[in-house]
């Protein structure tokens, strides 16, 4: 009766505090037959874990390059991206055509595939005029995890320009404004406030995914884990996913809540 | 036959959209300072008719004249532009820029399009809210006014633009009736300032009261074109005499 009665929202949040408090349950009976011993080595190597050093510092990898990684793979994704976007909505098909190919080719492919092809088409260094510009496996990861994001941020852009009403079109288009203008001015804009929750997400995706960059050797926290804590009792090592997988879930999942929360703010000025 | 003061001549354009044939040979010539009314039933083809004339959508066989610019030989958006400078257009849905304030919104084109003086343009804007009733909403989004303020925001955007013609498209057809009056009241005050118009409407007292010459299309033709007075009160094609029939 009682549940009958509630809100969607309200179902959902007291099945979520259900299930946290049953994770808690879960630790503390856990924490209290054994577990403990296996806490307090997880609490003794998560400087490890965050930073790639024992001590904490200096930061060497963990889960810090993992944030690292997704920042700068960002960056060049979203300006890959907004090239690729803005090159698919070209007039001229020699410039659609060849953009549309790239960017369903690299939206289509697994992302540890393009990971692996990075690793073995770019090389080590390259050499520009007597200049020696090495690419360490960082770089590789880099542009691995921001091609596939680029090309997916291109279709965002793709959407939220396209979302836009054609009328916006018609009235710049009669007041005399160029193509160029019309973008600029008119559609951009506008197209840019739809386009944040679904950059945001694509984030939030990403950051996932840089778990995927330990296949290129950079010292991620899941290298870390497979590594350094090696020696670890077989038991242990499930918390210390446990915490691995946690330390996702906390810095993507309010990430997810804020997007999902603007694009209902976004979607209500939509004309 | 030449009208040396005809503004826009338009002999026998054709369009389709694939096999559908929306325009089959339009003539209709507006002289300056005419305000000409547009009528027919939906579908009829009068909205293709003004894109036309702006070069918004280009046409398959006529020729169309404004001004010095032969529309029908503009071939590129670019060689467009001159002509779009001439000719203003306010549109049934409005068509204001959401994000951008009225003020802004009847100000940006003559200064990103024209290239004038900003605090020139921001003058005569301001003149021209006061002039559609609106100077006190000038800082007002499009989103915070209700349709017959948007859209008279919309036909200050148009002046601002000072152009030689105006073309109105349904403007009244998306308001309550209550503010359908307001813009009216501005259009036909623009008409008596003499501004040349070209207006498809549904105002049928509008159009008899205002226009110099009204038009009746229907699939595609003008089969009707005389002075208000006469295409009321004498239709003489049965097509007009019908639509007529049903909407007085
Ligand atoms: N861009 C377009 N593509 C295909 N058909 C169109 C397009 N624009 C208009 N039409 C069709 O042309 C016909 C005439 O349209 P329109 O000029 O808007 O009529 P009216 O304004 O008299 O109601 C309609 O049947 C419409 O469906
Ligand atoms: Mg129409």
């Amino acid at each position: 009766m009682m549940t009958a009665q509630l809100s969607y929202d309200a179902k959902k949040k007291s099945v979520l505090f259900l299930l946290a408090a049953a994770v808690v349950v879960w630790i503390i009976v856990d924490a209290a037959t054994g577990g403990d011993e296996h806490w307090a080595r997880v609490g003794v190597r998560l400087p490890l874990l965050l930073t790639g050093s024992g001590d904490g510092w200096p930061v060497t990898g963990g889960f810090i390059l993992n944030v690292l990684l997704s920042i700068a793979s960002m960056a060049v994704a979203t300006a890959l991206g907004t090239i690729m976007g803005i090159a698919t909505l070209a007039q001229r098909a020699v410039i659609r055509l060849p953009a549309f190919l790239v960017m369903n080719f690299l939206r289509n492919s697994p992302w540890l595939v393009l990971l692996f092809a990075m690793l073995y088409i770019i090389p080590y260094e390259i050499r520009v005029f007597g200049m020696v510009i090495p690419f360490p496996p960082f770089m590789k990861a880099v542009i691995g995890l921001a091609l596939p994001t680029a090309a997916n941020f291109s279709e965002v852009i793709r959407g939220a320009v396209q979302s836009i009403h054609s009328g916006q079109w018609e009235a710049a288009r009669s007041l005399g404004y160029s193509t160029r203008q019309i973008y600029m001015h008119v559609i951009l804009p506008q197209a840019f406030r739809r386009m944040i929750p679904g950059w945001m997400n694509l984030y939030a995706l990403l950051m996932i995914a840089t778990a995927l960059a330990t296949v290129t050797g950079i010292q991620d926290v899941l290298t870390i884990l497979n590594t350094s804590l090696a020696m670890e009792s077989e038991r242990a090592l499930v918390y210390f996913y446990l915490t691995v997988l946690f330390m996702f879930f906390a810095y993507c999942y309010p990430i997810a809540v804020f997007a999902r929360r603007l694009e209902r703010a976004v979607k209500g000025d939509n004309i | 036959m030449t009208h040396p003061e005809a503004l826009i001549e338009i002999k026998d354009i054709h369009k389709s959209f694939g096999k559908f044939n929306v325009l089959n040979g339009i003539d209709l010539t507006v002289r300056k300072g005419e305000a000409v009314c547009i009528i027919g039933p939906s579908g009829s083809g009068k909205s293709t008719i003004l894109r036309c004339m702006n070069g918004l959508m280009p046409i398959d066989r006529g020729t169309i004249r404004v001004g010095q610019h032969q529309v029908h030989s503009l071939k590129t958006e670019k060689a467009m532009r001159p002509l779009r400078h001439q000719v203003a257009m306010v549109f049934q849905q409005y068509n204001l820029f959401p994000h951008k304030t009225a003020l802004e919104n009847v100000m940006m084109a003559p200064i990103q399009v024209l290239g004038h003086d900003r605090a020139e343009v921001e003058d005569r804007a301001r003149k021209l809210l006061d002039k559609v009733r609106l100077g006190h909403k000038a800082d007002s989004y499009p989103g915070q006014l209700s349709g017959g303020q948007q859209q008279r925001v919309a036909i200050a955007r148009a002046l601002a633009m000072q152009p030689d013609v105006i073309l109105f498209d349904e403007v009244t057809a998306a308001l309550d009736p209550e503010t359908v009056k307001d813009v009216l009241f501005n259009i036909r005050e623009l008409v008596e300032e003499g501004l040349t118009c070209v207006l498809v409407t549904h105002e049928m007292g509008f159009a008899r009261e205002v226009s110099h010459h009204v038009c009746f299309t229907d699939h595609g033709k003008i089969v009707e074109d005389a002075p208000p007075a006469e295409f009321f009160a004498n239709p003489r094609d049965p097509r007009t005499r019908e639509f007529l029939g049903q909407v007085l």
